[in-house]
């Protein structure tokens, strides 16, 4: 598998610049969007205003509506209740329009598995009303850009899962749209393949392109967007990843003394002292302790020092981030091994 | 209907098509046998004649066979029995190509980053309807046109003008193309429930009933359809495609395509 290669530039010579001056125009906007199939409501009360440059993420469990709410935002679909708009154009009332503004990448390539990758490139060039040169000229280009370039008269049938994941997003991309949307762009893929398409979605990012990226690789999340929304049947919360840690679970700092298991109270007491906080708070867990703290930067060199202080011998010092997997369960209100939601 | 996108959906059907071994082979062999067949068939009738009864019953449907030999009354009975096939041409073709098209893309989920574009769904089924619809027609009249060629040659004056008489011509021109429309609307109806070609085939295939039963009554001798008959029967069929076509176009609608083609 060929690697990325990042020096080619996405920006497209007759595209707008992305490089505008703050504050940015939305690339996207839903209010009170929900989406009901006979009596049961896949999801609603979506509200989202995405920025263009901006990469969001659609991160919830299977069944949680993100397809649905992709859907909707692609024009694909008609929403039940509320609006939804793509640079200012309504998905309902224009939706040839938005669709023409929009580029997706469906839960499955989807790809003409008996024409060429060019000719399944020059296809969608030719709906979206490319002309000879420009088709040409975008298709190189991406083939270039995700390494497939060698095999562009191969049919895609003989393609890896991660080579035609990469050729369904370089469609997605091929009309130079407003918008991207990625929905489960990993999912299936083998550890190499997914690490070569995130690569892409990164360069897509560095590139100044607006991303919906639906997923439910918390990982991936959190390296590739700027804010996460939590979908759950609705909107449960949106944020960036670092305001979403912040505002959840707890913080701690983590110390690791020689002689594991063995620390005295003189040192317990001196931690409790510099952390300002009880010694019931402090807990033991592999050989380390567990200071939670609600700033724990500015307090680790005072408890260091307390420790040296008291005749400890500090191994390792380190802040324990929490995890946007302890924001996931929190947020969706499930507990991790219970098989389900918490109460 | 914009010309341009209806061009490129042709376009990309058709060379998926041309890839397709299976179906190009269920497009060529069929109308390869057909040209020949008539042909070797009036050379083995020959100078046979027809039982007395068949004949008198033939001729009571065909009185302008009256001048023709016994032997070319034979060959014109036996020849007259292959105009259904070239009506299976287009009855067929059309089904084949539009269920292998439509579960071909259910099955690779092609069809919704094909609706994610600027493109109407009535511009996608029209798309589908006429990269299916033409090779089965044409397929239809090339084969006729070749037979006739081939007739010319070989066989008679009198056979000769069997094979082009109005009755054959309107078989030909009006049936033929009446049935491939309502082979592709079996298509894609049947298509949008089922999930596999052969199934779909199956299932379509009934359209092909009308078609043998036609055979069979003439085989019989007791009833030679006509000029007008075939008039009627593609007026018939024409009316019955439409309707389906009205079923077809909900069916083939963008939110149906996405949320419950399965």
């Amino acid at each position: 598998m060929r690697p990325v290669t990042a020096q080619i530039s996405l920006a497209d010579p007759g595209a707008a610049s992305s490089s505008a001056a703050p504050p940015k125009p939305l690339a996207l906007r839903a209010v009170g969007l929900g989406r009901r199939f006979g009596d049961r409501w896949a999801v609603r009360h979506i509200d989202l205003d995405v920025q263009r440059g901006e990469v969001l993420g659609l991160l919830g469990p299977n069944g949680a509506g993100k397809t649905t709410t992709v859907r909707m935002l692609t024009a694909l679909i008609e929403p039940s209740e509320g609006t939804a708009a793509v640079d200012g154009l309504d998905v309902v009332a224009q939706a040839d329009e938005v669709r023409a503004r929009v580029g997706i990448l469906t839960e499955t390539p989807g790809l003409y598995d008996k024409l060429s990758a060019t000719a399944n490139l020059d296809f969608f060039g030719r709906l979206h009303g490319l002309s000879a040169d420009v088709r040409s000229a975008r298709i190189e280009r991406y083939l270039r850009l995700f390494g497939l370039w060698d095999r562009r008269d191969d049919v895609a049938g003989t393609f890896s899962k991660g080579m035609k994941q990469k050729l369904a997003i370089a469609r997605a991309l091929l009309h130079d749209p407003s918008v991207v949307f990625l929905d489960e762009p990993t999912a299936a893929l083998d550890p190499e393949a997914a690490f070569v398409v995130r690569e892409a979605i990164e360069e897509l990012r560095r590139a100044g392109r607006t991303i919906v990226l639906a997923t439910h690789n918390l990982d991936e999340a959190d390296r590739l967007c700027d804010r996460i929304a939590f979908v759950r049947g609705g909107l449960l919360r949106v944020d960036s990843p670092a305001a979403l840690r912040g505002g959840m679970g707890s913080r701690r700092l983590v110390v690791r003394l020689a002689g594991a298991g063995l620390v005295s109270d003189a040192v317990r007491d001196a931690i409790a002292v510099a952390a300002g906080v009880s010694l019931a708070d402090i807990t033991a867990s592999d050989g380390a302790l567990q200071i939670p703290a609600r700033d724990p930067e500015s307090v680790a060199p005072a408890v260091v020092r307390a420790i040296v202080g008291a005749g400890g011998d500090i191994v390792e010092v380190h802040v324990e981030r929490t995890s946007l997997e302890q924001v996931y369960f929190e947020v969706m209100g499930v507990r991790p091994g219970a098989g389900g939601e918490a109460a | 209907m914009r010309r341009s996108i209806l061009w490129t959906l042709l376009r990309r059907e058709w060379m998926e098509m041309i890839r397709n071994r299976l179906l190009v082979s269920t497009i060529l062999v069929p109308p390869l046998i057909l040209t020949v067949a008539p042909i070797l068939l009036a050379a083995a009738v020959g100078e046979r004649a027809l039982p007395a009864e068949l004949a008198s019953q033939v001729l009571a449907q065909r009185p302008e066979w009256a001048g023709f030999t016994a032997g070319e009354l034979a060959g014109a009975f036996a020849v007259q029995q292959f105009l259904v096939f070239f009506l299976l041409m287009p009855a067929y073709i059309p089904l084949s190509i539009a269920t292998f098209s439509i579960i071909g893309e259910k099955q690779a989920r092609s069809l919704e980053p094909v609706l994610a574009a600027p493109i109407r769904t009535v511009e996608l089924l029209a798309g589908k309807a006429i990269a299916a619809l033409v090779p089965g027609v044409l397929a239809g009249l090339v084969t006729y046109v070749i037979f006739v060629l081939l007739a010319s040659v070989v066989y008679g004056p009198n056979l000769f003008g069997v094979v082009t008489d109005p009755s054959w011509l309107a078989g030909v021109f009006l049936l033929g193309p009446a049935v491939g429309l309502l082979s592709v609307v079996a298509g894609v109806i049947v298509s949008a429930r089922v999930n596999d070609p052969r199934v779909a085939q199956q299932i379509g295939g009934v359209i092909i009933v009308p078609v043998i039963g036609i055979v069979l009554v003439q085989a019989t001798g007791a009833v030679l359809v006509g000029a007008l008959g075939y008039l009627v029967l593609a007026t018939l069929i024409l009316l019955v495609a439409l309707v389906g076509l009205r079923i077809g176009v909900r069916l083939f609608d963008r939110e149906a395509i996405l949320t419950r083609w399965r």
